[in-house]
């Protein structure tokens, strides 16, 4: 049953809750999955179908444009637990974040992730998401600082 | 005073003669149908958890099995009661409940089409417990520390109304593979 307890359930969410993960090629029914499908079944559980999110909850996909401008912004994107962890190959990985980017930003990374990205950053998922999160978005002497993971 | 009294009660009168009371209430039922009747059903206390087109498996033909079971197809990895034993349907929440904003995705295999189907277990709440239809499948669900994959979890935990009441299954889409942790 319902084991687990709200505050437990919040924390994880809180902890976890940035992307989660990525891939594809063509939408469902035969083929291989393609991106959207991806999203849905490894992210929108918690970013919801539409990627606004959960206020206060789960962050919205809808405005990363000021997280991809930062230096580490595309670092964060890879290591984000919900994302370095999905049982998603690096390639799958790499396709999704170009489409979650693409479909809720309105944003084309320049260059798009590839798979040789994905790998250099997912092996070192961050410890703490919230607080890399936060110092991407403080102003640049603090985050300069603050940003570690 | 008195002729004020005398027109008051001339009137009165005359308004009874010529319109009984039901004549009335009719008048004002009838403007209470037509002007509010139409908003009021959107507000009918039941949560649509899915108004997308999507939900292709209710129109395949076939042996699907009964939502109000736990052996349900759409049941495959589902822990909780099921709200089409408490006054919803499998895919929609009972009257004074709302289904979580959060919830894990899952896959399931429809025996009628032989097609995987992305599975969205959403919890209702706002309401104690159902304690109707209580079913536990894990078919591709995870332990706790996989939590996104997890139906151990109170999804209520995100809503604004933790009180879980029960569970609903809605389909999302058609799934390419199964989900890679089976």
């Amino acid at each position: 049953m319902k084991r687990c307890a709200v505050a437990l359930c919040f924390a994880l969410a809180i902890l976890f809750a940035p992307l989660s993960a990525l891939a594809g090629e063509k939408n469902g029914g035969g083929g291989r999955p393609d991106a959207a499908e991806d999203y849905l079944l490894h992210c929108s559980a918690c970013h919801t179908e539409s990627g606004a999110g959960v206020p206060d909850l789960v962050p919205s996909l809808l405005e990363l444009a000021p997280l991809l401008e930062h230096a580490r912004g595309r670092e964060y994107l890879v290591r984000v637990p919900g994302v370095a962890q999905a049982p998603l190959s690096d390639a799958r990985i790499a396709r999704l974040l170009n489409w979650v980017l693409e479909n809720y930003s309105k944003l084309r990374p320049e260059p798009p992730f590839d798979a040789a990205e994905v790998a250099s950053f997912r092996s070192a998922p961050l410890r703490d998401p919230v607080g890399f999160r936060a110092g991407l978005t403080r102003p640049a002497a603090q985050a300069a600082a603050s940003a570690s993971d | 005073m008195s002729r004020l009294d005398r027109w008051l009660e001339d009137s009165a009168r005359g308004l009874a003669r010529a319109a009984g009371r039901r004549s009335f209430l009719a008048r004002v039922g009838r403007l209470s149908l037509g002007v509010i009747g139409a908003t009021a059903l959107p507000i009918l206390p039941v949560a649509r958890a899915n108004n997308d087109p999507r939900t292709l498996p209710d129109e395949v033909e076939g042996s699907q099995g009964d939502p109000a079971h736990c052996d349900y197809w759409r049941h495959c990895a589902i822990d909780g009661f099921l709200c089409a034993c408490c006054g919803g349907s499998a895919v929609s929440c009972p009257p004074g409940t709302s289904s979580s904003p959060v919830t894990w995705v899952g896959t399931c295999l429809n025996p009628a089409d032989d097609q995987h189907y992305l599975i969205s277990y959403n919890d209702c709440c706002g309401r104690g417990y159902c304690g109707r239809c209580m079913c536990n499948r894990n078919e591709g669900e995870r332990p706790d520390y996989h939590w996104y994959r997890s139906n151990d979890i109170n999804w209520c935990g995100g809503a604004s109304n933790q009180l879980y009441n029960c569970s609903i299954a809605r389909v999302i889409g058609l799934a390419s593979e199964q989900q890679p942790e089976r």
